[in-house]
């Protein structure tokens, strides 16, 4: 890992933190409550910037299988396994804290609601994406197959959005991006953006450090290090 | 003109092959009507009224079957290295996925016939007032359930897991054709019009479309070496 990659996810990693934890006091301490849904509403600013990075880091998965494909440039089947593997945790936060505000704002953990139907099955394709990956002999292979399921998931997202959508919706609407503008509190605007910027920032601290190490493992597969090293393969280790 | 013609052949060797054989179609058609008799039991027909759910059940029946069928696409040719000689063929690689879907689509479209016939024996369905559309529907959705199925099941054959591998990487892409696939068969089956359902055609058409152009496009980095 190059001297500047590693800095470079250092000082994101840092000043994500510092962001997530000024994230969760504002949280806490100084954003007002809402008014009808009470103090649960406050984890809408966790929730929500986690899925932003979740779709936003899966774009990257899919633009970077392109490339790759097209390319056959390793950088980009890298950045493409980081990113994915960045997307997966923060999908995952997408769907802990869902069910922890749908318990108390909807009195279910779960409904078959469009936007959480479609990031479980976000989840899932990630989950295809890593074990495509992990799955075959010979490991270029299967680079350019997590590939293939990059760009066939990304292009079909869309579609189940449309789909779900069609089928039944219960999610509260959009509160920033609508065309009146934001109906937000400006305080809990300002709570939701500092959550959008330090979810952004630690995501991509994490990517960097998954790239290095992607790299750190092809560099020792290509010295013919015995296979024993642990995960060697990539995907979910 | 050449490219249909090699088109045509794919689709031809697939269809011979499999006529000759049946192992595919006889796996799906005991499968699925092994299903609808196992469904019987599961749903007790005196307390549900099957012609609510019919269409819930022959759909998820055609994509449990179908992936049993559809996860052999290449089975026959992984032995003995015959893809190998496939892919020295002058045939494109993407004429190559289309004759490949072809020859699935037509073996699937028997298959889910079989299951609306059976399923209409066995729960006393009746099929609406228009069987066009129905079938419409059927032809649509099954096309793009092929389309993505056939693309990723040379995925899953040259994997480690094999074909336990497909429905993981199918079913979440899926879920769009059945949606509008369920719901526009329920409707019809339940004696709407056919223009109620135009959407959902429309849709299940894109998602084919779709389909069949990102597996053409994408076929050739799955079988390259």
């Amino acid at each position: 890992m190059s001297r500047n990659l590693r800095w470079s996810a250092l000082v994101l990693g840092m000043l994500g933190t510092a962001g997530a934890l000024a994230l969760h006091w504002m949280v806490f301490f100084w954003v007002p409550t809402e008014r009808t849904m009470g103090v649960v509403q406050r984890i809408f600013y966790i929730h929500v910037p986690a899925a932003w990075v979740a779709f936003m880091a899966f774009g990257i998965v899919a633009l970077a299988s392109v490339g790759y494909l097209w390319l056959k440039d390793e950088r980009l089947d890298r950045a493409a396994v980081s990113a994915a593997e960045g997307g997966m945790v923060f999908t995952s936060v997408v769907l802990l804290t869902g069910p922890l505000w749908g318990k108390v704002a909807w009195g279910t953990w779960w409904t078959w609601e469009p936007r959480l139907t479609l990031t479980l099955l976000l989840w899932f394709i990630y989950l295809g994406y890593f074990l495509v990956r992990s799955a075959t002999e010979n490991p270029e292979r299967g680079k350019r197959f997590a590939a293939v399921v990059g760009i066939v998931g990304a292009l079909d997202i869309p579609l189940i959005h449309v789909s779900v959508q069609f089928f039944r919706s219960l999610h509260p609407p959009p509160v920033v991006l609508k065309p009146e503008g934001p109906t937000l509190d400006s305080e809990m605007l300002v709570t939701l953006f500092v959550g959008l910027g330090a979810f952004t920032l630690l995501f991509f601290s994490f990517f960097l450090f998954r790239y290095g190490l992607e790299y750190a493992r092809n560099q020792m597969v290509r010295r013919g290090t015995p296979s024993e090293v642990p995960g060697l393969s990539g995907g979910l280790s | 003109m050449e490219y249909l013609r090699m088109l045509g052949a794919v689709v031809w060797k697939d269809l011979v092959v499999e006529l000759r054989t049946r192992e595919r179609f006889a796996a799906m058609a005991g499968f699925t009507v092994l299903v609808g008799i196992l469904f019987n039991y599961a749903v007790d027909p005196t307390v549900v009224d099957p012609q609510g759910i019919a269409a819930g059940m022959v759909w998820l029946t055609v994509v449990f079957g179908g992936m049993l069928g559809l996860g052999r696409t290449f089975h026959l040719e992984e032995d003995e290295g015959a893809f190998q000689g496939v892919l020295l063929s002058p045939i494109p690689r993407d004429a190559l996925y289309l004759g490949k879907v072809v020859a699935n689509f037509v073996l699937l479209v028997l298959v889910t016939a079989l299951v609306f016939a059976v399923f209409g024996l066995f729960f006393g369905l009746s099929f609406g007032r228009a069987p066009g559309t129905l079938a419409a529907v059927v032809a649509l959705g099954t096309l793009g359930f092929v389309a993505v199925g056939t693309l990723f099941s040379a995925v899953s054959a040259r994997t480690t897991m094999g074909e336990t591998l497909l429905p993981i990487l199918v079913f979440p892409l899926l879920v769009p054709v059945v949606i509008y696939g369920v719901t526009a068969t329920k409707s019809l089956l339940a004696g709407i019009p056919a223009a109620e359902v135009e959407g959902n055609l429309r849709m299940l058409a894109a998602f084919a479309l779709a389909a069949l152009a990102a597996g053409a496009i994408l076929f050739r980095h799955v079988v390259e070496e």
